[in-house]
């Protein structure tokens, strides 16, 4: 949360989550390169070109395997949540790594070209009928854009300017780059390999992501958020007794947003499920210090008016309630974001 | 001829961009983001963001200054695409690996060269 943009809003928390990162790219690159040639099939004689242009892919490979198992890990076991707070350092960082290994491979096989570096890699390799063969180059340059359009993008004034639904979409980008890694590697390196290490770490790595996400998508089916039910023009949500005291209950409504109920100090205020940072779940959050506090990176709100407290100025929609017979009834009309509501007595 | 026009294309595509970029940040930012006002040291970070995504950067700006965005799908979290994301990916990178290695040539690197015929005949 910031009142005027600063390039990066660091914290300990987010000094001490990127020096664990950085540590873990040296120790893997220092362990691809120097300590394990062996296991890699490296006992053949390469160019440390080579060696450093593999070592960064895999690295890349890893780090995105890491970023997008983050997401489904945190949807199944909350103490994953934490490493959600600062995964666009994760990212951007990654895509720094891609670019590296690209950097290698082009000043590599391309650099003394007849035509220029870029056009003799777009132009090397143009098999596109065959799949044995087939131009694993093309793979790798559309995840590098897409990883790099999403590096780009990352600092918070995207989110607000764009708004978190079209940047969520655009963010959506990383799954095709990471079915374009798993092909670039699938037809590229896997082709090349006599040792079964990297080949293994490759296709363990890729069907636990995808596992994952499966794992997490069933789970939340199960488990999802409810629809509200009609009652007149009025929407139930739950029994008001249902709610714990500093927590929310969730629902659907019909206009696909999700409205959060929460109880503070014994009563009930509803609030937009939609963080406005990144539309994170604030109603699987909790009243911290009398604000609602958003699991994903933190951002908090006034339960009454969902606005945030000066001199931060993010606001959410509210929703007018009311409780009858026990039961906790929404208006499905959200109010203008930062609208007061006074609380419910819950009867 | 078709990979030369790819690179001109990306040139003209950057060269754009770079023109949006200094248009938008040095006027257009202050008009439609007040917490950008008197903010200027984080304003080259975004100028990478601008080269790769400047359509959207001026159809963004433009609604923006027309009034006519809709600011109430701000709070419309996209969570709809999440089941056909973890589907499709899982099917995609199965479907890609088995056929990766399916193709997969083996020689029999590991034999030693074995002398067919003698030396000199």
């Amino acid at each position: 949360m910031s009142v005027k943009y600063i390039p990066v809003q660091w914290n300990l928390n987010k000094w001490m989550y990127d020096a664990c990162m950085l540590a873990g790219v040296a120790a893997f690159l220092w362990v691809f390169i120097k300590v394990a040639p062996g296991l890699l099939s490296h006992e053949r004689p390469i160019s440390s070109q080579i060696h450093n242009a593999r070592a960064f892919g895999a690295c890349a490979f890893l780090m995105l395997s890491i970023i997008l198992a983050i997401g489904p890990l945190a949807k199944l076991d909350s103490r994953f949540m934490p490493l959600l707070y600062n995964r666009r350092h994760f990212g951007v960082i990654t895509a720094f790594v891609a670019t590296a290994h690209a950097t290698y491979v082009i000043n590599w096989y391309f650099n003394f070209s007849a035509v220029p570096k870029f056009e003799a890699m777009l132009s090397s390799n143009t098999n596109f009928g065959q799949l044995l063969g087939f131009p694993f180059e093309a793979f790798g340059i559309f995840a590098l854009l897409c990883l790099l359009i999403l590096a780009a993008t990352s600092h918070d004034f995207w989110l607000k300017f764009l708004t978190a639904p079209v940047w969520k979409r655009l963010h959506y980008l990383i799954y095709p780059a990471y079915i374009a890694v798993v092909a670039h590697i699938s037809f590229g390196i896997l082709q090349d390999q006599q040792s079964l290490f990297l080949p293994v770490f490759f296709i363990v790595t890729a069907f636990a992501v995808a596992l994952l996400h499966v794992w997490a998508y069933m789970a939340e089916r199960k488990t999802g958020d409810p629809l509200a039910t009609a009652d007149g023009d009025w929407m139930r949500i739950c029994q008001a007794d249902e709610i714990e005291e500093g927590r929310a209950r969730i629902a659907l409504l019909p206009d696909g947003k999700r409205v959060a109920v929460f109880k503070h100090e014994g009563k009930l205020s509803a609030i937009s499920n939609a963080c406005a940072h990144q539309n994170g779940p604030l109603g699987e959050g909790r009243i911290i210090d009398c604000l609602v506090t958003c699991p994903w990176h933190g951002f908090q709100y006034r339960v009454t008016d969902g606005q945030s407290p000066a001199p931060f100025t993010e606001k959410i929609p509210t929703y007018n309630l009311r409780v009858q017979d026990g039961a906790v009834l929404v208006d499905p009309h959200a109010n203008p974001p930062g609208t007061h509501v006074d609380p419910v007595e819950v009867a | 001829m078709m990979a030369a026009g790819l690179v001109i294309f990306a040139e003209y595509w950057l060269m754009v961009g770079a023109v949006v970029a200094l248009i938008f940040l040095t006027i257009g930012i202050d008009r439609i983001d007040e917490d950008a006002r008197g903010a200027y040291i984080f304003r080259p970070l975004l100028v990478p963001g601008v080269l790769l995504i400047w359509p959207l950067v001026l159809w963004r700006w433009y609604a923006l200054e027309t009034g006519r965005a809709d600011e109430t799908k701000r709070y419309k979290a996209v969570r709809g695409a999440h089941g056909f994301v973890a589907i499709g990916m899982a099917i995609a990178i199965g479907v890609i690996i088995a056929t990766g290695l399916s193709i997969k040539q083996t020689w029999p690197d590991h034999i030693a060269p074995e002398r067919l015929s003698e030396a000199g005949q």
